[in-house]
């Protein structure tokens, strides 16, 4: 690249030009760059965890399989994976929190979660949960986990790539579907925040 | 506009989608980050320009399938050349901006582009205003499909 200063509107020309030139050259398709984009367009989001989450909670039987393979309960709502690339729930009990990280770069388990928040690829937090785990969730989002539960840090890699299960809240006994997805958020999943409070 | 219809279909499949974003983000997770932590493709896009560019390179090396090594080289170099430049005379740091040098650093590298040429298509696009041709009120529909 030159050095000379750009303007948003002398590099937008750039790659438009650029783009009209690769095409021509064969390089790609404009179907090509667009469905490239899509990929990134139309995120599958936390809502197909959040699924996976109230069906765990509403049918045991989904709930073992789950963490048995979790990759395989998930096929079975839909939520695609790679091979060699696996899903694993991690359960959330009355003794043990779970929280997640990727210590090296930022995988996450993006079938089931979506696009990870700025924060989870901030070294910062990578760096922090790791060391004084309780403390980063207490003074970073302000979620108290009690002492008398333990807080397990696990670190995602691309082959694989754990979330968190989190617990039932009391109280939601014969709750429908929707009334229980609307409990699940993102930071529960990650293990950084708990489910909404039951109304 | 005849081809309009061979446009493909949107990522139906959780499994297709799920496949080709595991291909993005295998490549774009041993690249470097920038000064502000910035990482290719998970940050937001800021402009449309950005997603447009990093989804050009995405695609040009699954259609030339060049070794990946070769681009990550590339944006390495432009990153260190930025950072090394003289803060008063260089652009303000944009991740993507070095992204698509890295994508001209390679396609030239091909043989499939010249900087010069590049140059005078880049001057051609800024000398178009950007509403050429729809530069005025169309108060009227431009198609109807009758009831029949």
């Amino acid at each position: 690249m030159s050095d000379k200063i750009r303007t948003q509107e002398e590099i937008a020309a750039r790659v438009k030009a650029l783009e009209s030139m690769l095409i021509e050259q064969g390089v790609m398709t404009t179907q090509a760059i667009d469905r490239m984009v899509e990929i990134y367009e139309h995120e599958v989001g936390p809502q197909l965890g959040a699924k996976a989450v109230v069906k765990a909670w509403t049918d045991p039987a989904f709930r073992e399989r789950l963490l048995a393979d979790t990759t395989e309960a998930c096929q079975e709502l839909g939520i695609g994976g790679l091979q060699g690339e696996d899903l694993v729930a991690l359960e959330n009990t009355d003794t043990v929190h779970n929280v997640i990280v990727c210590t090296l770069c930022s995988c996450y388990p993006w079938p089931v979660l979506g696009l990870p928040p700025n924060w989870y690829k901030d070294p910062q937090y990578r760096a922090a949960i790791t060391r004084e785990p309780r403390k980063v969730l207490r003074e970073a989002f302000s979620f108290e986990v009690p002492e008398s539960v333990e807080v397990r840090v696990w670190d995602s890699s691309s082959e694989m790539r754990y979330w968190v299960l989190p617990q039932r809240p009391a109280g939601t006994e014969g709750w429908t579907e929707e009334q229980l997805l609307a409990l699940v958020t993102r930071e529960s999943m990650i293990g950084v925040g708990p489910v909404a409070e039951a109304a | 506009m005849a081809t309009a219809t061979t446009l493909p279909p949107p990522y139906t499949d959780p499994a297709e989608l799920s496949r080709a974003r595991a291909a993005v983000e295998q490549l774009v997770c041993g690249l470097p980050g920038g000064p502000t932590g910035a990482t290719a493709g998970q940050d937001g896009f800021e402009h449309p320009w950005e997603i447009r560019s990093f989804a050009m390179a995405v695609a040009a090396h699954e259609r030339l399938g060049f070794d990946w090594a070769e681009f990550q080289g590339a944006l390495v170099a432009s990153i260190e050349a930025w950072e090394g430049a003289d803060p008063a005379t260089r652009g303000p740091w944009s991740y993507y901006a070095h992204w698509v040098a890295a994508l001209e650093a390679v396609m030239a590298a091909s043989g499939l582009l010249e900087d010069a040429a590049l140059e005078v298509r880049t001057q051609d696009v800024l000398a178009v205003p950007a509403n050429r041709d729809h530069h005025e009120a169309h108060l009227e529909p431009i198609a109807v499909d009758p009831a029949s």
